[in-house]
């Protein structure tokens, strides 16, 4: 069943939340709401189980208009942020209970629990309550009670934000696979941008009570359109440029950051928004740029230009690397094995004109279709402001 | 040394109100012997005194739990216009006088007023008789059976109230088989400090109870009607009584609670 949310507005005490918010998920996607802390992410999945009603707006179901059906007839499972399973009912009773009000005859919910809970490998604890339960098995009885119910729209409300990796890992590994027998149309909410690149087929990005952004993981990883956008994925250098030059496939840019010692030039891909004199937001991927050994004369025929590395930190098999360029802090991830580098030491800064790419959203205010990259109307052009090439 | 003497302190002053709760306590126990004890509970009046305050209290509990209950669910999960209204007027009778509810109630059901004639005329007496005598301890009592029962509410995670009715269950569903089985701990809380309060309670009762030995006489009454008479020793039986009663009934419970937190209450 595919779910649309049609111009949902709610607001808490005169406090928008979610601002005239449409969403489209069709039917047998997985898809991702990806938000920060306190962005509106469980209002919206509250909203969509008609948990929390919406000051104005509708929810389609299958295209079914269902605003105005109670939770339980909306064929909506929800799985909440702290499971909140029954407290006062064992693990059987709590799978069960969805069933019991559906008055399912007990040899029957006997039987299919049977089946479930023997898959999920909580047979052993189908007569322990709910505190005796680890995290990572709280978070399987509060999914096989809904699934047991069987619900035509899933909502996964941050399923793993207080699990382990290695429990996060099995369980979405679960998940993965319930999804793809099932078909069953999910909407998997976290804040956590590697949870939504492995998971989504789509991912939309919720920003002050918008969508900001829908996209499959590869283009909102490689295309963010906005400034938030680019950052809550973890791309954290935005040039602010402005196009001193182009031709055919190349342009040249003035990078002006706020406290930039002194103005560089930068070569860069030609996206069809750049039109001379024009100032715009690139922003650069830190996975995309080299760091070499400022004796090393090496020319790659794309940008290099010089820094001092500031700081490193160390993130498993990659350091992050702070470089600062005459005021400016890039920040880049180099792979261990490449990395010989002391802190404080120059460097050369090496990337690809393709590197960079430009932030073509007007920021954060308007609804995601309805934004398009600067001086461009037409849709192939707004196609080709996309593609990476 | 901070510490000691900040923890000396606090045990001093506790230490205090200790003795504040046993001496009387000691001074009352002491005053009699067992012998003469025994004795007092064979006269007859002091026997359908114990009677009338058991019947009267426990039909006070009984009713505050039928009424009561929906009022606390009212309070703990809904929004209404008026709600702060309703919420300070179900606490009046905490903080009111007693003798003022007495008062208001002799008032209200007295031969004199209209309504009280209009009972009277369908042979219904409310004034010194047992219903009158229930009415009283229950406006006194009833609240304490409210706030305890609204707190066990409250303090139900909301999501678990959320998710029965997302996996489809009415309102009446949920109330039933969650609702009241997580508050029940509260309910019976509030059970039995109405009990206790309405077993205690002499102010509201004695003005509409009018202390008719052997028909509307409760034990507080009665403690007050010997003690007045000069009759302390039957004063002090039932007085007796009335402590060891409340005493064990709250130790139970809170005994019984304690044991059950671990199973049911926490997640
Ligand atoms: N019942 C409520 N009453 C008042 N304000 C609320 C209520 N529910 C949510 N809010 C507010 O709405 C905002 C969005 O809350 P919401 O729980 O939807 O965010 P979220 O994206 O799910 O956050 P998190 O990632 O922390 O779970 C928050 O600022 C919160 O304080
Ligand atoms: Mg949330």
């Amino acid at each position: 069943m595919d779910i649309a949310l049609r111009q949902i507005s709610k607001s808490y005490d005169g406090r928008p939340v979610l601002e005239n918010l449409d969403l489209d998920v069709a039917a047998g996607e997985f898809h991702v709401l990806l938000g920060p802390s306190g962005g509106g992410k469980t209002t919206m999945v509250s909203v969509i189980a008609g948990l929390t009603k919406a000051d104005i707006g509708s929810v389609l179901i299958g295209g079914r208009d269902v605003s105005l059906l109670p939770p339980g007839r909306r064929k909506v499972g929800l799985v909440f942020q702290d499971y909140a399973l029954f407290p006062h009912l064992d693990v059987f009773d709590n799978i069960a209970y969805g069933l019991r009000v559906r008055k399912l005859r007990e040899a029957k919910i006997a039987q299919k629990l049977k089946y479930y809970l023997e898959k999920t490998g909580l047979e052993k604890e189908k007569h322990t309550f709910p505190h005796q339960l680890s995290g990572g098995q709280k978070q399987r009885v509060a999914l096989l009670r809904t699934l047991v119910t069987e619900p035509e729209v899933l909502l996964l409300d941050e399923p793993m934000s207080s699990l382990d990796v290695l429990t996060r890992e099995q369980i979405s590994a679960e998940l993965v696979n319930i999804h793809r027998k099932t078909e069953l149309t999910t909407i998997y909410v976290t804040h956590n941008q590697a949870e939504a690149f492995s998971l989504g087929d789509r991912i939309s990005v919720l920003h002050n009570g918008k969508i900001e952004q829908i996209e499959t993981p590869e283009e909102l990883f490689y295309h963010p359109k906005t400034e938030f956008v680019a950052r809550f994925v973890g791309i954290n250098n935005i040039l602010k440029a402005k196009v001193a030059a182009t031709n055919r496939y190349e342009a040249v840019m003035e990078i002006n950051n706020e406290g930039l010692s002194q103005a560089f030039m930068l070569r860069a891909k030609n996206y069809p928004v750049f039109k001379k004199g024009e100032e715009i937001n690139l922003c650069l991927h830190p996975e995309k740029i080299d760091l070499s050994k400022k004796n090393e004369a090496r020319d790659n025929g794309g940008n290099r230009i010089c820094g001092k590395i500031a700081e490193r930190t160390n993130h498993g098999n990659v350091f992050k690397v702070t470089i600062d360029i005459g005021g400016l802090a890039l920040h880049a991830v180099i792979p261990k094995s490449l990395f010989n580098f002391q802190v404080y030491e120059d460097v050369w800064v090496d990337f690809a004109p393709d590197a960079l790419h430009p932030l073509c959203g007007r920021r954060c205010r308007e609804p995601e279709f309805s934004r398009k990259c600067h001086n461009i109307s037409s849709p192939e052009l707004v196609g080709v402001c996309r593609t990476d090439a | 040394m901070r510490n000691l003497l900040f923890n000396l302190m606090i045990s001093m002053l506790s230490g205090i109100f200790i003795c504040l709760i046993l001496f009387p306590l000691f001074a009352l126990f002491t005053a009699t012997s067992w012998s003469e004890l025994a004795g007092q509970f064979k006269s007859p009046l002091i026997v359908s005194a114990i009677i009338i305050s058991f019947q009267t209290s426990l039909t006070v509990v009984l009713a505050a739990l039928v009424l009561g209950v929906p009022m606390a669910y009212l309070l703990a999960t809904k929004k209404f216009p008026g709600k702060e209204i309703l919420d300070t007027l179900v606490d009046l009778p905490i903080c009111m006088p007693p003798l003022v509810v007495g008062l208001a109630l002799l008032l209200l059901l007295g031969g004199e007023s209209k309504f009280g004639a209009f009972l009277s005329g369908r042979g219904v007496d409310l004034i010194f008789s047992r219903p009158g005598i229930i009415m009283a301890q229950l406006f006194v009592a009833g609240p304490f059976l409210i706030k305890s029962s609204r707190q066990a509410f409250e303090a139900i995670n909301e999501n678990v109230t959320k998710a029965s009715s997302s996996l489809g269950a009415s309102e009446f569903h949920t109330f039933r088989k969650v609702l009241l089985p997580l508050a029940r701990n509260g309910i019976y809380a509030g059970m039995v400090m109405t009990w206790a309060r309405a077993l205690g309670e002499f102010g509201a009762t004695s003005m509409v109870a009018g202390c008719i030995p052997g028909k509307t006489e409760t034990m507080t009454l009665a403690i007050f009607g010997y003690a007045m008479s000069g009759e302390m020793g039957s004063s002090i039986a039932i007085a007796m009584l009335l402590i060891v009663f409340s005493f064990t009934s709250l130790l139970v419970f809170k005994s019984r609670i304690r044991k059950q937190l671990p199973s049911t209450q926490r997640i």
